[in-house]
């Protein structure tokens, strides 16, 4: 029953990092790709021009990583960039000089992902200097990666 | 004692007079200190004779103003201690004063005429104070022919009305309802009329003048004014007893009225019903009707003259003759002149007055040619406001005056026709015919129409950006277009015709422009070159004449079967001799061809040709799609051809003649039920569905419109089961089930609402075997598909790939639109359903729980399912929900735990979880107010009757998750209005429904339950407030019930009841203290004997509902027994 042409087990090797969606599928909430960087949807409307023109689309986004704000708007039969994101689960075992080392699943330590800034980042060192286990969400989308959640170790 | 308050008065003097300096003078902290004096100063005690002093000698305005406020305040404190001549002397003191001084500043000389009035108005019941003394010596004033002291004149009678009409232009002096009311009363029966008298005689020695300089004007415009306020007085009905809605009208009085209708008294006769009143307004509306603002008044004046009605008029031949002499009177105005802009709503709220206010009986009892010039003057009239209404568009004008007008005489005809049977047969159609025309005419382009001329016939044509929250036409003009469909209606013999020639030629000519377009581009590739303006003015032409077949042809009813309507009905019979069937079965059937090519064309159903006109709109579309002009469609009018579609639809399709007295046969032939007509035009709907959902995925609204069309053709299950023999229908089904383009395409909630169509669908009558294999074709695949998906070994590995979340959101969206196709009669098998798709999704938030969005999607999912189905489960299914939903939120709880995010998203989103379970947790215990499940039996067969001990109850889901949202919930939060609502919602309905689980709850929980009802009665919104008392009441009660004074439940929730309410010792002792502040022996008796009664009857409070009715019921007679005399202004 199932569709021939849709195939999960193959892996992600070199796969894209983005997909295109036409521009009245994408969602509040979800993600696109504004001025080349992966953004999530804040907001989106849409006007014409005139009484009797087509549909365009208004998009503001925020950069997932910089926390930039970028706008956009398209007509809305166009295509846009979606980006392929993912969201991992590590460890945490340490935190030296501003990075973090997580333990990945395969118990290999990487060591290469900088606390994050603000408030989620001090939370992380707080924690971590009170002893506390945690397990830090990290979020990565076209060739890029940030911490962007943590929590408690559940027993 | 007396020396004290002299010496303190002296003192305040003193103050003064250091205060006549002027303002720029002094320092911020010395005007802080003075004003505290001033403060002060008002409420020293007997302040006249210090008053008169200031008011003779000081040259500082404010100082006078403070001094007259001083007089005023004490008058209304001392009252009690005053003798009736020094009332008198005062009064007579404050008049002469504002006499001898006319430069006075206006608002000074106005405040000493407010003391005036407040001192008359307080002394007109006990001291036999009157206004008889003023009168005199105003009307003295009048004749002085003075201009300034005329207006003086004014002033005095205007201070008076505002005093007495107790409206919110009437001053605090903190005296009862019932006072401002008899007041009123008292006033209104002899002392408005004198004012009124006195208006008139100056308006009409105004209206003798030849000339009139600017100072006299402005005088002439003051008694304009005053004039139309008595005519808007607020009347009182006579009688003195009271009743608990003439309380409330004494509070509503107090708040701004516009638009009172004028009912006088019956002691107004000789007053109002002289013609000679009614003359003198249109002569003075004649006068004056080039000064703008002056005529806005006058216009007033005989629009309240129009609308007067009630005790007045001793009999119907009164009303009779009143009527037709404000008719004359109306036409003479009208006929002779050209209106000015300043008129126009003027003129139509006269007419609209009249129209709404007259009895039908006694409209038609005119004679015959008056009502007949009167139709024919409204019909002009209204034709001209529309013309004008369409250049102030043109123009883009700020200001829509004749809109305005327009929209009023519009709403007129609608009352007219709407009682039709009561006029002449026919007398409006001609009239009819004029305004559809002319509306029509407005509508078009050049050169049939006026569209976008200017008065000079240049066309004008802007294109502006529009965005969404625009509404769209047909919501926008919706009254307009409801009244021009009901005179099309009137007319139809006319109007009908009109419409399908019309819709008939800008359709060929449609045709024609994109077949010249298609070549061009052919031939040359550049698509710039297209010219978009003819396109763009047929397009508008063809948005207008289908928005008005559609309003023409059928109504929009809310919730109830709408018919077709009765003047359509009657038209399609009054021809359906002259009709061939064939024929019109022959054009309904081919609308790819021109219509004026079929041979007979002349002798099918107009009815149905006016359909098979917006059919063959539809066909040039979906040609132009398939020929790849998609660019240089209108989606706007594919919006209204879809709209129009499905108001037909509901209307005309499968028409059952049960409904109808007699029946139109061509109608019941081409659309009946069982007739090759209504299967050809289900098939043909259903593949501009389909043609649709492919070609204009890119337009929201559009594909929304269109997915509505499907949900009705598949909504009653009459027409379902012709839906379902159509092939395309299974297409489309299968099509939405591969998920292959280009219906994925789609928005998200367009696709829910696809899928709740293709699940109703379902249920329509097919035989087993077909059943089953639609539900293989439509629902299992679904089924499978996530199944495969999840079961696969390495879901846990490749759950992360796009294609696999996009495969899941897919699904997970289809959820949702199952739940939303839910009915009472399909509930057993959906529900069932979903049921295996919720353990699963449950497994997803293990998977998931580090996506945000694909977590909120799957609560929403259970959102929806208890939303929809809940009211419908018996027992045993309700458990299985509980549970479901519990392993939902504990799963939900052990991975949001102490969760930090960083989000980038705007902050209110971010708790779209929380707000989400809040909901879901409301949903489900909206059980408890709406439960269908024990009335019909849906499951009857399925449900074993367990009386074996319920294993989760919607107490232990709801109070499980009231523990993990409470934690979550700052006061932060609180600040967002959705949070805030629904949270409120949900602990209201927790309190409400489960008391006794209230003082069960953890202490930490429970501290914070109480620390959130004590801030939403304390610091929220006044419905928040209202929330939380509702909360309390159950839980009182439950102390009551149990009896046990140191639990904390009672301890808070005595807390509560000294923050909120005074228990029953301080009812008394606020009795007590009411009472004695009461003088006025009459009425303490009345206030005490009132709040005997009340306590009386609801004495020992128990707690059963009897009780409660039982005292609401006397409060209400408490409240309107002595309301009147507690509420205070």
């Amino acid at each position: 029953m199932a569709d021939p042409d849709l195939d999960f087990t193959s892996g992600d090797a070199g796969a894209s990092t983005t997909f295109p969606m036409q521009c009245s599928a994408l969602r509040k909430n979800g993600f696109v790709v504004l001025k080349g960087r992966p953004c999530k949807i804040v907001e989106m409307s849409t006007s014409k021009t005139g009484k009797h023109g087509h549909a365009k689309v208004h998009l503001v986004g925020i950069d997932i990583f910089s926390n930039k704000k970028y706008e956009d708007i398209c007509p809305s039969t166009h295509n846009m960039d979606v980006p392929n994101t993912k969201r991992n689960d590590y460890q945490l075992v340490d935190i030296s000089e501003g990075f973090l080392s997580l333990m990945m699943d395969n118990g290999d330590v990487r060591e290469d992902l900088r606390v994050p800034e603000g408030d989620l980042g001090k939370e992380i060192e707080s924690k971590f200097a009170a002893g506390e286990e945690m397990l830090v969400t990290v979020l990565s989308a076209m060739g890029e990666e940030s911490a962007v959640a943590v929590k408690p170790m559940t027993k | 004692m007396f020396l004290l308050y002299f010496l303190s008065n002296k003192c305040s003097l003193d103050e003064h007079k250091r205060l006549l300096a002027p303002p720029s003078m002094v320092s911020t902290e010395q005007r802080q200190h003075a004003e505290h004096i001033f403060l002060s100063f008002r409420k020293s005690k007997s302040p006249f004779a210090v008053c008169k002093h200031i008011l003779e000698t000081s040259k500082v305005d404010y100082v006078l103003f403070q001094a007259a406020t001083a007089i005023m305040e004490a008058v209304v404190r001392e009252w009690i201690l005053l003798e009736k001549s020094s009332i008198e002397s005062l009064i007579t003191f404050l008049l002469t004063y504002v006499l001898q001084r006319p430069n006075l500043q206006k608002y000074v000389r106005e405040q000493i005429l407010l003391a005036v009035a407040v001192i008359v108005k307080r002394g007109s019941l006990d001291k036999s104070i009157n206004c008889k003394s003023i009168f005199h010596e105003v009307s003295q004033l009048i004749s002085s022919g003075n201009p300034t002291v005329q207006t003086l004149a004014c002033s005095i009678l205007t201070a008076l009305l505002s005093e007495f009409s107790s409206s919110n232009k009437t001053s605090n002096i903190g005296l009862s309802m019932e006072f401002h009311g008899s007041c009123k009363r008292l006033f209104q029966e002899d002392d408005l009329k004198q004012i009124f008298m006195l208006t008139v005689e100056v308006l009409q020695e105004f209206s003798r003048r030849e000339n009139l300089n600017a100072q006299m004007s402005c005088v002439f415009q003051c008694y304009l004014a005053l004039a139309n306020q008595v005519l808007s007085w607020n009347f009182l009905p006579p009688n003195h007893i009271l009743s608990c809605r003439e309380v409330m009208h004494y509070i509503a009085m107090f708040e701004a009225t516009q638009n009172v209708m004028l009912k006088p008294t019956a002691s107004w006769r000789e007053t109002l019903l002289d013609h000679r009143v009614m003359d003198l307004f249109f002569t003075v509306h004649r006068k004056i009707r080039e000064d703008s603002d002056m005529a806005q008044d006058s216009l007033q004046c005989l629009a309240q003259l129009a609308s007067m009605h009630g005790p007045i008029f001793p009999d119907e031949n009164a009303q009779l003759t009143y009527l037709a002499h404000l008719m004359e009177g109306l036409l003479n105005m009208i006929n002779g002149i050209e209106i000015e802009d300043s008129e126009a709503v003027g003129i139509s709220n006269i007419i609209n007055n009249l129209i709404s206010t007259f009895p039908r009986s006694v409209l038609t009892a005119l004679p015959n040619e008056l009502f007949a010039s009167f139709i024919n003057c409204l019909t002009l009239l209204t034709c001209s406001f529309g013309r004008s209404a369409a250049l102030e568009e043109v123009l883009d004008k700020d200001d829509m005056v004749y809109m305005e007008a327009y929209d009023k005489l519009l709403e007129s005809w609608l009352t007219l026709v709407q009682e039709d049977e009561h006029f002449p047969r026919g007398c409006f159609v001609q009239p009819a015919v004029q305004v559809f025309n002319s509306y029509i005419q407005c509508h078009l382009a050049a050169p049939d129409g006026t569209r976008n001329l200017t008065a000079n016939g240049v066309a004008s044509h802007e294109e502006e950006e529009i965005n969404e929250l625009q509404e769209d036409d047909r919501e926008l003009f919706s009254d307009q277009l409801a009244s021009i469909g009901m005179l099309g209606r009137i007319a139809a013999d006319h109007c009908i015709p009109l419409l399908t020639g019309l819709l008939e030629n800008r359709v060929t000519r449609l045709h024609g422009q994109l077949q010249r377009h298609q070549q061009h581009l052919m031939a040359s590739a550049d698509p710039g070159t297209v010219d978009r303006k003819v396109l763009d003015d047929l397009y508008e032409d063809i948005h207008w004449l289908i928005l008005v077949s559609g309003y023409l042809l059928a109504d929009d009813p809310q919730g109830e079967t709408p018919l077709i309507p009765s003047e359509v009905m009657e038209y399609s019979i009054k021809h359906s001799t002259e009709v061939d069937i064939n024929t019109t079965l022959q054009l309904l059937g081919s609308p790819g061809e021109k219509a004026t090519s079929i041979p007979g064309c002349n002798r099918t159903d107009s009815v149905i040709r006016l359909l098979s006109a917006v059919l063959r709109t539809s066909e040039v579309e979906s040609r132009a799609t398939r020929a790849s002009l998609t660019e240089l469609l209108s989606p706007q009018m594919g919006k209204d051809i879809v709209w129009f579609l499905r108001r037909w639809a509901k209307t005309y399709l499968l028409v059952d003649e049960k409904l109808y007295g007699q029946i139109s046969m061509p109608l019941s032939t081409a659309f009946g039920a069982d007739t090759e007509g209504a299967q050809w035009i289900v098939g043909y709907l259903l593949e501009k569905v389909i043609n649709n959902l492919s070609v204009w995925s890119s337009e929201p609204d559009l594909a929304n419109d269109t997915v509505e069309l499907l949900v009705t053709l598949v909504e009653k299950r009459e027409r379902a089961n012709i839906v379902v023999q159509c092939e395309n229908w299974w297409n489309l089904a299968k099509q939405f089930a591969s998920r292959s383009p280009p219906l994925h395409m789609l928005s998200s909630t367009v696709q829910r609402t696809l899928m709740k169509a293709l699940v109703l669908g379902g249920f329509a009558h097919m035989d087993s075997d077909t059943k089953q294999q639609y539900w293989a074709e439509v629902l299992h695949p679904l089924q499978q598909r996530f199944l495969n998906l999840i079961n696969q070994e390495n879901f846990a590995q490749i759950c992360q790939e796009e294609a696999v979340k996009q495969e899941i959101i897919a699904t997970l969206e289809a959820l949702c639109g199952i739940a939303e196709a839910t009915q009472i009669d399909n509930v057993a098998s959906l529900f069932s359903f979903l049921m295996d798709f919720l353990s699963s999704c449950i497994g997803l938030m293990e998977v998931y729980r580090n996506s945000p969005e694909t977590v909120n999607l799957i609560i929403e999912v259970f959102v929806e399912v208890a939303h929809k189905q809940i009211c419908y489960l018996g027992e045993t299914k309700s458990m299985k929900l509980y549970e479901v939903c519990l392993t939902l939120l504990q799963v939900y709880s052990k991975n949001n735990l102490g969760r930090k995010r960083l989000d980038v998203a705007a902050e209110e989103d971010q708790y779209q979880d929380l707000l989400l379970i809040m909901e879901l947790l409301t949903n489900l215990l909206s059980k408890e107010f709406i439960d269908f499940s024990d009335t019909d039996e849906v499951f009857r067969g399925q449900e074993q009757s367990s009386g074996a001990g319920r294993a989760v109850s919607a107490a232990d889901v709801v109070l499980y998750g009231v523990n993990i949202v409470l934690p979550l919930m700052s006061q932060d939060l609180l600040k967002f209005p959705s949070l805030c609502n629904q949270y409120y919602k949900l602990i209201t309905f927790i309190c409400e429904i489960f008391p006794e689980k209230i003082p069960q709850l953890p202490e930490e929980l429970f501290k914070s339950l109480m620390c959130s009802l004590e801030l939403g009665m304390t610091s929220m919104s006044s419905e928040i407030s209202q929330l939380c008392l509702e909360a309390l009441s159950p839980l009182a009660e439950q102390c009551a019930k149990t009896q046990e004074k140191d639990t904390p439940l009672f301890i808070a929730t005595r807390h509560f009841l000294k923050v909120k309410m005074d228990d029953l010792a301080e009812y008394s002792e606020l009795v007590e203290t009411l009472l004695s502040n009461q003088r006025d022996a009459v009425i303490y008796q009345r206030l005490a004997d009132a709040f005997n009664s009340l306590t009386a009857s609801s004495t020992p409070p128990t707690m059963d509902r009897k009780q409660k009715v039982a005292f609401l019921k006397s409060l209400e007679e408490f409240v309107a027994n002595v309301g009147g005399l507690l509420c205070v202004k």
